[in-house]
This record gives structure tokens, C-alpha cells and sequence, in this order.
């Protein structure tokens, strides 16, 4: 692909971040903020993710375990040696990447189906290890963490300016997400996604580059943590277990996972579509729910690529083929 | 001259069945050599062990004087053997350019200026795909397909191409422009061993076979006088010779 | 010694259920290749019936016959409305199962609330066997499963029909060749392994209370047993499910209970690790068997 043509597509996502930066113009609630900032942390890990499953074509079904190691060595870090939140951040994204490593190597030299069944089962684990490590994980009541966030001598802990950190990092995450999926190392990712074996036989080590993938895919996740250690301050088992990785999965499907907007799209939706509809945690989950298996049905390409299919359609009258098709890989065959 | 790929007292066994009983093969550098034999006989399984898909169970194989027995299938690429499969293979869901693109980024033993197609277009040029090079190539017709699997395995630049049963499914048109595109391959640099049953394409490419049943050989020599063995005649009568 | 036995008995109840669960997981992942998460929801939807059928005043006999008819009708339905139409790429049939846990998870919050639901034991009676006591509604649930699990096998070795199953699941493509009608078999086996999963509720819900979030713990874990087993394998399933099963009940007898959860996902994953198919050899699933 020429850069031209993919300095293009990175540009829709740079609009729309720099208006989503523009919203603290407009006064908006500590509410908004809040659940702008959530479903940011959510957006970097989406990243990761869509590296994983839009170009690989693997599954995490644990992810939020690494956000949670992320997460979780941010806050022992701040209390047993008394690091702030900048060195936390490359220190939580090793962790994290480390961990996606162990989890990796033995789950995918398993193989096809069964990676997706490891990394839940990883992730759950995680979860009872956390809830069960006494005072050193603060059990099932988890970790407070306090301390300024500071950049350049200015206190970030302030809401507004949180959020517009968190937008920072949302572009650097959808920067360096694209920049993987048009390099060549991401033609690489795709060719596993496409046909294992015939990636094998034109010199491709398959399982290295898919753990690698799984590596990468756990520094977003990393990163993800801390943000989110920081800003709700505290951190428990529950929020990293089965269940926000399901919501991680869905949020990157509706989404759309090979669309540099997907991530973004769907880390959005998933978190005002409650508030905009008015509905209550429960018929939102199930709105959720009917979503995830509507869009699967209905739109593999997720919402974002359901809509960019529909305008090309529109515009041009017949559609494009090189719109990526599937939202889930072709079966692995080997 | 030492052959390009020596394969010696290679065995294969699944189980309790032997696949290949201590297959001894040499193929010279530059030639076209061609393995047939009934189904059944070991062929596949021999491809299947040359190019790390199985672990041989016994025996050995060396490419260029390298021992590469048992290597992984991406380290039989690197090492300089390319391959193509018997169900045609692509990356369905990528254009047929960035197909080429990636088959062409892994190369480990670059053949540097002398490589006979410098670019992904060129090589497209040379198997007449080049007006397709921007569709998916999930939705080319299946000789295309073929056509871009010896493509990709072209591109990763091997010195030595294994094909497994390079014309099956393709018409008479489509089996002899494959067959005239093959041929030109040792002029490039490139041996060739293709692994089919189909003799009448054998015949068209090879000037030397090797028979292999139940997985031993048979026989091995000259086209013409391994037709008229009479042990491979045998071995073929009223089979699909 | 006296806790020994009643420990290895406790579990080998809670095993019971599990293993009712995994019979349904391998038999639909070893025929469609689909990972189906949402069983466990079907097992917490047959906890449920169960919960109501007895709160209207019937009997619990008559509530499991309705959780087991209830579930399957809900299998029939998601397999001819969703899952059939993933059977070419099961990773999106896995995926919709995700979908389905939130949903039917969230439905039955919504209607019935998230607290625990728990019915009158159906069985009171405690027997004291030198020492040992032992509750008779955990020997019927052993029993109970027994003999549905007798009946299963005997329906897979000795009909017809059970060797054409097996035949399907061995290789889908042959056995359609073969004319044997493999997407009937498909639907037939996702109806059984929700019925199954129905019972697996109803016989839960006799044991311990559950909530509208039982089914995640209890589906890892019959994931577990159905991936030690071997997906596709039965035989693997039932003689994983004891293995766990007796793991568990030692576990919790001697002081380790809140690891309990922990062993399915360890023992699993160590299992996956050393032998990728199973203690006793199962199928990858349809796609991944050339």
C-alpha cells in the first residue's frame, strides 16, 4: 500500500480524536468525563486486541487479565517502592507483556481452538490468584492507589485534564495500532490469519509471531492498567476477570477489529450507548449481548465496517472487495 | 557433483503403518525430476517429511550439504526449499499483490542480484497474473490460484521447489502453460521435483523419475526406461498410468 | 477417614453435575467444532425452571422433567435461530455463545432478580454409616447421573444411531458422504447436551443454591473435563469428571477450599500442555481434523 493512501486511512480517527479532545470546551459533566476516561483505558487495550484478533486472527478471552497485571503492578509498585505513575507505565507494560508471554508460549503451542479456552482459563486463574494472595494483593477487596498523576510539574489528577491524557494516549495507542497493521510485520500477522500452514511454508515461524502478537498485544493492555489504576484509584480481582474480558471482546467486535476506527467505535459505543438509550446496567448488558451476536450474524466486519461497506455500496454502487470480509479468521488448519 | 537434495534411508511410520520403508533419493542441481507412484504409495508422506510437516522416523535429509532432517516447515523455507500444496493455496482475504509481497519478505538465503524476478510485479508478470494483482485472491478461478501458489513459492526464492501435484484440477490449457512456466525454472537457478501420479504430465516435464510403492523405490532413471521396467509396469497395470 | 469419604462423596456430586455439562460440551464441539461457553447458562437456566416449578408447588420431579424439556426446547431454538448458521466458522458460533451468557444471564437478573435461588431439599434424610454421614440427595444426584450417563453410552454403542453419531463426529465430511443426515445429528446433539445441562441445573439447584452467575464457574469447569477427556470423547468426559470430581472433595476436606476453583484450570491447562488432545484422546474438532 502506498503511505499516501494509508496516511489517509489513519486520518478519519485523527479528526475525530482531536474533536473528542475539543469536548472539555463545552463544560461537560464530571459524569461524561468519567465514562469518557473509562472507555478510553478501554480503547487502548482495543488496540492491542485488534492487533491480535483483527490481524492474527487469535482470540483473547483473558484479556482483561493483562490489564489487570498492568493494573495491579502499578499499584504494588506505588506501595512497596514508592513509584509514580510515569515509571509505573513501561514498567506495568513489561509486566504485562511478560505475562502475555507465559500465558502465550503454552497456549498456543496448543493451538487452534484451544488458545481462546487457555486464555480464559489463564485469565480466571489470575483472578482466584489475586483474590487469593492476602495482603499482598489485598484479596478479594484489592488495592488502593493513591498519588498524583504529575506531567511537566502539573497535577493531571484533575478530571479534565485526565481525560485529555487519556485522549493523548487513546491517539498514540490508534497511532501505533496502525503503523503495525501497514508495516510489513503486520502483513506478516495477516498471512497467519489468512492460511498458517502456507505462511509456514514461505518462511514465516508461525508460533513465534503469534505469541509476538499476544506480546504486543499485552503492552496495550499494560498501559490500559495503569490508566485505569490511576484513575479510579482503586482496583479489585472482579474488574479483571472472565467477565470484562467477554466486554473487551464484544467492545472490539462491535467495533470491528480490522478497521483502524473499530477500536475506537466500539470502546465508545459500548460505554454511552446505556446512556443514550437511558437503560439501566442490566437491559444494557443485554443489549449488549443481543449486539455482540447481531453484529456477528449480521455484520462481521463490525459496525464501522458494516457502515463503510454500506457508503461504498452507495457511492459507487457495488462493493469494494479488498473491504475485509470476516470478523473471525479462517478456521486454523494445521 | 553432490546433488542439490540428498534424502537417504528415509522412513516414515503412523502408527503401526509404514508410509515410506528407507527411501534413498537424489536430486540434481538443475534438473526436473519427477516422483510418481500409485496413491498410497508414500509420496505425499515423503513431501510431508522433506518439508517438515512429519518428523521422519528414520533417515536422514540434506539440502546442500546440510543436514535439515526434521527441521520445521518455516526453516525448510529459510534453508532454501520452497514447496506448494495439493489443495491450491493462497491467503484468501489479501489481494493478490500483498500475497506476493509477504511470500517475498522471509527470504534467509537472498539470491541477490541474480534473483530472476527483482519485484512482486515481475514475478506476477512471469505467471501471468499481473492484470489481477490488485483483486483478492479468494475470488480468483482455481488455475489462478494455482498459478499464484507457484508464485508465492517462487518468491521466497528457493533454490530447490517441491511441487505436490501442480496440475490437479486444472484443464489441458491450464496444465500446459503450467507445464511451459516449470520448465523455464531451471534456466532461473531453480531444481524442481514435482511429486504427482499423473504420467502424462510427467512425461511432458521430466527427463528422470523415481517410482516409489508402498513406500520404497522402485525405480529410478531416464523417463523413457522407467516406463518400460517391467516392475513399474506392474506396479501400474491397469492403474492410472 | 469419616471426612475422607464424605469429602470424596460431596465431590463426586458436585462432579456429577459437572460431568452432565461436558458430556453436552464434547458432543457439540466434537460434531460442529463449536465451542459453546453458554452452557453453563443453560445449566443455571435449568437451576432456574427448577427454582420456579417448585416455588408454583410441584414436585421436583416433575420441575427437573420440565428443566430438561425447557433447556432443550432452548437448545432447539439456538441451534436453528443462531448456531447453525456458524457451523462453517465455529470461532463465530463461540462468539455468539458469548453473546448468549450475557444475555441469558441478564434476562433472568432482570425478571427474577440477582439473589440466590434455593429450593427445599428434595431429600432430607441423613445416613449415619459408622461415622460417616451421608446426605441421600447427594447419593441421588451420583445416582441420578449414573444412570443417565448409562443410558447415554448406551445409546452411542449399541443404536444405530449412536454409530452414526460417532461416525460424524469422527469425520463430518465422510459420514454426509456416507448419507448420514449430519445436520439433523447436529441439531439432535444440541438438543441432548442442553437437556443434559437442564438436569445438570435442576440436580444443582437440589445441592447448593445458585444464582443467575453459577453457569461461568461451572462451565470452565465442565470445559475443563471435556478438554482432559479429550473433546468429542465421552468416555474421556465421565472419567475426567471423576478425576476432578475426587480432586475437589480432597481439596476441600483438607483445608484448601479456596483453591477449589483454581484445580479444574490448572489441571486443565497442564493437560492442554502435555497432551493438546486429552488424557484419552479426542477429536480437534471437524475443521482441524485433516
Amino acid at each position: 500500500m502506498k503511505t499516501g493512501n494509508a496516511l489517509r486511512s489513519l486520518l478519519p480517527v485523527l479528526v475525530i480524536l482531536a474533536l473528542i479532545a475539543a469536548v472539555p470546551l463545552f463544560s461537560p459533566s464530571n459524569r461524561f468525563l468519567s465514562l469518557a476516561i473509562s472507555a478510553g483505558t478501554n480503547v487502548i487495550a482495543l488496540y492491542g486486541l485488534s492487533v491480535l484478533f483483527g490481524q492474527t486472527g487469535i482470540l483473547s478471552m483473558g484479556h482483561a487479565a493483562l490489564v489487570g497485571v498492568g493494573a495491579y503492578a502499578a499499584a504494588i509498585l506505588a506501595r512497596d517502592f514508592g513509584v509514580g505513575f510515569w515509571t509505573a507505565l513501561p514498567v506495568a507494560a513489561l509486566a504485562s507483556a511478560v505475562f502475555a508471554m507465559i500465558v502465550g508460549i503454552p497456549s498456543l503451542r496448543v493451538g487452534g481452538h484451544h488458545f481462546v479456552i487457555m486464555t480464559f482459563a489463564f485469565g480466571q486463574l489470575l483472578a482466584i490468584v489475586l483474590t487469593n494472595g492476602g495482603d499482598y494483593t489485598g484479596a478479594a477487596t484489592g488495592l488502593d492507589i493513591a498519588g498524583p498523576v504529575t506531567l511537566f510539574g502539573a497535577d493531571m489528577s484533575d478530571l479534565t485534564r485526565y481525560y485529555l491524557m487519556v485522549v493523548a494516549f487513546v491517539t498514540a495507542a490508534a497511532v501505533a495500532s496502525w503503523a503495525i497493521i501497514h508495516s510489513s510485520y503486520g502483513r506478516t500477522l495477516r498471512a497467519i490469519r489468512e492460511n498458517e500452514k502456507l505462511a509456514a511454508s514461505l518462511g514465516i515461524n508461525v508460533g513465534r509471531h503469534k505469541i509476538g502478537a499476544f506480546v504486543v498485544s499485552g503492552v496495550f493492555a499494560g498501559i490500559s492498567g495503569v490508566l485505569l489504576a490511576y484513575f479510579l484509584g482503586h482496583i479489585s480481582p472482579s474488574q479483571f476477570s472472565s467477565f470484562p474480558s467477554i466486554y473487551l471482546a464484544l467492545m472490539v467486535m462491535i467495533g470491528g477489529a480490522r478497521l483502524i476506527e473499530g477500536p475506537l467505535a466500539g470502546g465508545i459505543l459500548v460505554a454511552f450507548l446505556p446512556e443514550v438509550l437511558n437503560l439501566d446496567p442490566v437491559q444494557s448488558r443485554i443489549v449488549y449481548g443481543v449486539c455482540l451476536i447481531a453484529v456477528i450474524m449480521l455484520l462481521p466486519d463490525g459496525l464501522i465496517g458494516g457502515i463503510v461497506r454500506a457508503l461504498r455500496v452507495a457511492f459507487s454502487g457495488k462493493p469494494k472487495q479488498e473491504a475485509e470480509r470476516d470478523a473471525a479468521p479462517s478456521e486454523a488448519r494445521q | 557433483m553432490s546433488p542439490i537434495l540428498a534424502i537417504s534411508g528415509l522412513s516414515k511410520q503412523f502408527g503401526g503403518v509404514t508410509a515410506l520403508a528407507g527411501v534413498d533419493l537424489a536430486v540434481e542441481e538443475g534438473e526436473i525430476l519427477g516422483v510418481v507412484g500409485p496413491n498410497g504409495s508414500g509420496k505425499t508422506t515423503l513431501f510431508n517429511v522433506v518439508t517438515g510437516v512429519h518428523k521422519p522416523s528414520g533417515g536422514s535429509v540434506s539440502f546442500r550439504g546440510r543436514d535439515i532432517t526434521g527441521l520445521k516447515p518455516h526453516a525448510i523455507s529459510h534453508a532454501g526449499i520452497g514447496y506448494t500444496f495439493q489443495q491450491a493455496m493462497a491467503f484468501a482475504g489479501l489481494r493478490v499483490l500483498e500475497n506476493v509481497q509477504i511470500a517475498g519478505e522471509h527470504v534467509r538465503v537472498n539470491a541477490g542480484a541474480n534473483h530472476p524476478w527483482p519485484t512482486p510485479l515481475a514475478l506476477l508478470d512471469f505467471v501471468g497474473l499481473r492484470a489481477l494483482a490488485d483483486e483478492r485472491a479468494g475470488v480468483l478461478p482455481f488455475g489462478s490460484l494455482r498459478l499464484l501458489g507457484l508464485a508465492l513459492a517462487l518468491a521466497s526464492q528457493p533454490a530447490l521447489l517441491l511441487l505436490d501435484e501442480p496440475a490437479a484440477g486444472l484443464n489441458d490449457r491450464e496444465t500446459v502453460a503450467l507445464v511451459g512456466l516449470v520448465r523455464q525454472l531451471p534456466g532461473h537457478g531453480i531444481t524442481v521435483c514435482v511429486i504427482d501420479h499423473d504420467m502424462k504430465l510427467m512425461q511432458m516435464l521430466c527427463r528422470r523419475l523415481a517410482v516409489l510403492d508402498f513406500g520404497s523405490k522402485i525405480a529410478d532413471g531416464p523417463t523413457g526406461a522407467v516406463l518400460a521396467d517391467p516392475k513399474v509396469l506392474d506396479v501400474y497395470l491397469g492403474g492410472d498410468l | 477417614m469419616d471426612i475422607f469419604i464424605q469429602q470424596i462423596l460431596n465431590g463426586l456430586s458436585i462432579a456429577s453435575v459437572i460431568t452432565l455439562i461436558a458430556i453436552g460440551v464434547t458432543l457439540i464441539f466434537g460434531l460442529t467444532g463449536i465451542i459453546n461457553f453458554a452452557h453453563g447458562e443453560f445449566l443455571m437456566i435449568g437451576g432456574i425452571v427448577t427454582w420456579l416449578a417448585v416455588s408454583a408447588g410441584l414436585g421436583f420431579p416433575i420441575a427437573v422433567v420440565l428443566a430438561i424439556l425447557a433447556v432443550g426446547l432452548m437448545g432447539y431454538i439456538l441451534e436453528r435461530g443462531l448456531f447453525r448458521f456458524t457451523l462453517e466458522r465455529p470461532t463465530n458460533g463461540f462468539i455468539v455463545s458469548l453473546g448468549l451468557i450475557v444475555v441469558l444471564q441478564h434476562v433472568v437478573v432482570l425478571f427474577w432478580n440477582p439473589n440466590q435461588k434455593s429450593i427445599p431439599r428434595p431429600l432430607t434424610t441423613v445416613w449415619e454409616v459408622g461415622g460417616v454421614r451421608i446426605a441421600s440427595v447427594r447419593v441421588m444426584v451420583i445416582l441420578i447421573t449414573i444412570a443417565v450417563v448409562a443410558l447415554s453410552f448406551r445409546m452411542i454403542t449399541a443404536s444405530r444411531y449412536g454409530r452414526a453419531l460417532r461416525a460424524s463426529v469422527e469425520d463430518r465430511d465422510t459420514a454426509a458422504l456416507m448419507g448420514i443426515p449430519v445436520r439433523r445429528y447436529i441439531t439432535g446433539v444440541f438438543v441432548l447436551g442442553s437437556g443434559l445441562a437442564g438436569l445438570g441445573g435442576a440436580l444443582l439447584i437440589a445441592l447448593f443454591p445458585i444464582t443467575p452467575f453459577t453457569g461461568g464457574t461451572m462451565v470452565m469447569k465442565g470445559f475443563a473435563v471435556a478438554l482432559i477427556g479429550g473433546l468429542g470423547n465421552i468416555y474421556g468426559a465421565v472419567a475426567a469428571g471423576l478425576i476432578l470430581g475426587i480432586v475437589e472433595g480432597f481439596s476441600a476436606g483438607y483445608g484448601f477450599s479456596q483453591w477449589t476453583d483454581a484445580y479444574s484450570f490448572v489441571l486443565m491447562i497442564l493437560v492442554l500442555i502435555v497432551r493438546p488432545h486429552g488424557l484419552f484422546g479426542g477429536t480437534s474438532g471437524p475443521r482441524m481434523a485433516s
